[in-house]
């Protein structure tokens, strides 16, 4: 955990000197009129302050640095996977429209842990693909995009 | 009005046919949330948010106190059949639950566990009228110095009960108040933190943040381990307990009941914090306290009877103060917000017909509960057995569509995915999305208080000490910091005393 907390606590001091420079920028104005910056000007201090308490407190436990990565022994390719899928799902669906990305995403998600049954794969996407536009979109009223091909 | 005709009238309110449909499908998709590890009960709850615009802000309430009371019922079935909470509010019931499923005591921990969450929602429920009106006429007088000292009270206490390293949770707080900042500021009506992205000028939608913190990322933490779950198949009878377990039962039904009202009202508290301090405390007073952990019915009945005492008493400084005391209220109060409505002190009095009506609601939603939770229990056990590989992708859609369909926003997508991944590191170092999304709902409110403190008291920062209320919560909050710093010390005078022998 050394390690993790280190690289963490490193992150969040950036995040933390990011947020208390657009602070001052945004003008922090004074006690008797405190301005847009004022509150994150405070929060974006104290977390730069426990982030390097963090930092510190993390560099100077006795533990052994953890050299292992973060990601050994899971399966961290079906994780990047889906989120490619996801992402080129949002980006993709207001143009495509709601029922062809959607039964194409089913499709991806599906596969990723069922392979070999492409038959089921199929009539899985497509019917889970059917049922939420009849109930968000018909039932629910939600609003989904049509998309260039029209549905 | 009197006491009586208040509630008569919340049954009118109930028993309208939508609002009955909405209490009947929220316990319903509650106990499925409750059953399958996955989509919390915040998740659910964003997820149908945008389907109820065109509801009455009763109706959607009630369809989320349905949802919130029925997540507490149903985590308690995968813990005692399965050894895998359901819910965090569940997780203590496992030890003793599972134990007892083992010994062919299922039904009658699924039983007393069903039972101990009706009659600790009762009480909850009776307890939720007696104190949310007289705490809402009190809080008339409440000022900006208050309000800000009770949030800054509520925040610590979540950070300090946090499962993991306090400074961590502090931190997660801390860059929810920034995340709430982002977008128009309320006073100057000029942008901050937008980076010249337009949709971010309404600030960032706390659907795609929960969805993503919490959602997203625990279905990638599940997609990264091997997806096997060994469903335990015991065969469930006498559902009922028999006299010697009531017996055994009752008082640690009652104890839990009033350990979880009281951590539920408490800024910061909640149910899942309620579970363990009744656990601790029934094997704390136990004549045998090695029963515990060995299929102890006071075990299941304590922990499941103060996570539903604490639900209900959770929408107490909701409904009276307009303070969400825990991120699920948090929803709850975006809801009403959503919905036009501003929680607060005024709201029982402008609002009677959804004070009552929620009220009215809870007592049914207990009552439906039971009947779903018993004599339907295989049902559930059904559900239990559905494959991940077909839960996983549907899981993963419906939070699509909830980000997506609240502002038809293509930007919501991004948002919720930036989230999902973010949370999904967030939990590989350690870190905790519950202080992050109470601070990002109450940071807004926090910064309103402040700066109309600030310029009531013309700069002055003794206006939090000087008027009672604030002191003392404040005072609370300050000693509840300090205490933080004794187990250090103790620490450091043992490491000092070895150093010396």
């Amino acid at each position: 955990m050394k390690l993790y907390d280190q690289t963490s606590s490193l992150f969040w001091l950036l995040v933390s000197i990011a947020v208390f420079i657009e602070s001052i920028r945004l003008g922090i104005g004074d006690l008797h009129n405190p301005g847009r910056g004022f509150l994150t000007f405070g929060a974006s201090g104290i977390l730069g302050i426990l982030a390097f308490v963090l930092l510190i407190q993390a560099s100077f436990r006795k533990e052994a640095l953890e050299r292992a990565p973060l990601f050994a022994g899971t399966m961290w390719k079906r994780v990047l996977f889906v989120l490619i899928v996801l992402w080129l799902y949002a980006w993709t669906m207001p143009t495509v429209g709601y029922l062809l990305s959607t039964f194409v995403l089913m499709l991806l998600l599906f596969w990723v842990l069922e392979k070999k049954k492409i038959g089921w794969v199929l009539v899985s996407s497509a019917l889970s693909t059917f049922l939420t536009y009849v109930v968000f979109s018909k039932w629910l009223n939600c609003q989904f995009p049509d998309g260039l091909l029209g549905f | 009005m009197g006491f009586l005709d208040h509630i008569l009238y919340g049954f009118q309110v109930t028993f309208q046919p939508i609002n009955f449909l909405f209490c009947g499908i929220g316990v319903l998709v509650g106990t499925l949330v409750g059953v399958l590890p996955g989509i919390g009960p915040a998740g659910a709850m964003a997820l149908l948010l945008p389907a109820t615009f065109r509801f009455s802000s009763t109706s959607t309430l009630i369809l989320l106190a349905g949802i919130y009371y029925g997540v507490q019922y149903g985590g308690s079935t995968t813990s005692i059949l399965v050894n895998i909470p359901g819910e965090a509010s569940s997780v203590i019931t496992c030890i003793d639950g599972y134990q007892m499923a083992r010994q062919g005591r299922a039904g009658v921990a699924l039983g007393i566990a069903a039972w101990g969450s009706f009659i600790a929602g009762t009480i909850a429920n009776i307890g939720l009228m007696l104190v949310s009106i007289p705490l809402a006429h009190a809080a008339l007088s409440f000022g900006p110095p208050e309000y800000f000292a009770l949030m800054c009270t509520g925040l610590l206490i979540v950070t300090y009960l946090a499962q993991g390293s306090i400074l961590k949770a502090i931190m997660m707080a801390l860059l929810g108040i920034i995340l709430g900042s982002i977008g128009l500021d309320v006073i100057t009506g000029l942008p901050r933190f937008t980076l010249g992205i337009n949709e971010l000028t309404d600030g960032v939608g706390i659907v795609p943040l929960v969805m993503g913190l919490f959602g997203i990322s625990e279905i990638l933490v599940n997609l990264e381990q091997t997806l096997a779950r060994e469903v335990y198949k015991p065969r469930i009878k006498n559902l009922w307990p028999s006299l010697s377990d009531w017996a055994q039962a009752k008082w640690a039904i009652l104890r839990g009941s009033c350990i979880g009202f009281v951590l539920g009202i408490l800024p910061g508290g909640g149910a899942v914090v309620a579970t363990f301090v009744a656990y601790a405390t029934e094997k704390k007073i136990a004549k045998e306290p090695r029963r515990f952990g060995k299929g102890a019915i006071e075990g299941v009945a304590s922990p499941e009877s103060a996570n539903n005492a604490a639900a209900g008493a959770s929408l107490i400084p909701l409904l009276s103060l307009g303070i969400p005391p825990n991120p699920i209220m948090a929803i709850f109060f975006s809801a009403l917000l959503i919905h036009g409505i501003q929680p607060g002190p005024l709201l029982i009095r402008q609002h009677p017909d959804l004070f009552w009506g929620l009220i009215a609601s809870l007592y049914l939603a207990n009552i439906l509960l039971l009947i779903l939770n018993l004599p339907l229990i295989s049902i559930w056990v059904k559900v239990l057995e559905i494959p991940y590989k077909i839960l996983f992708p549907l899981i993963l859609l419906f939070c699509l569509i909830g980000a997506y369909t609240l502002n038809n926003v293509q930007f919501d997508l991004y948002v919720m995915l930036l989230f999902g991944v973010l949370g999904w590191i967030m939990r590989k170092f350690g870190y905790e999305g519950a202080p992050l999304i109470l601070a990002y709902v109450l940071g807004p409110m926090l910064e309103n208080s402040l700066r109309q403190s600030l310029l009531i008291s013309q700069g002055s920062f003794l206006i939090f000490v000087t008027r009672p209320i604030s002191g003392i919560a404040l005072g609370f909050a300050f000693l509840l910091l300090l205490s933080n710093l004794f187990p250090y010390f103790k620490k450091q005078r043992q490491q000092y005393e070895s150093f010396k022998e």
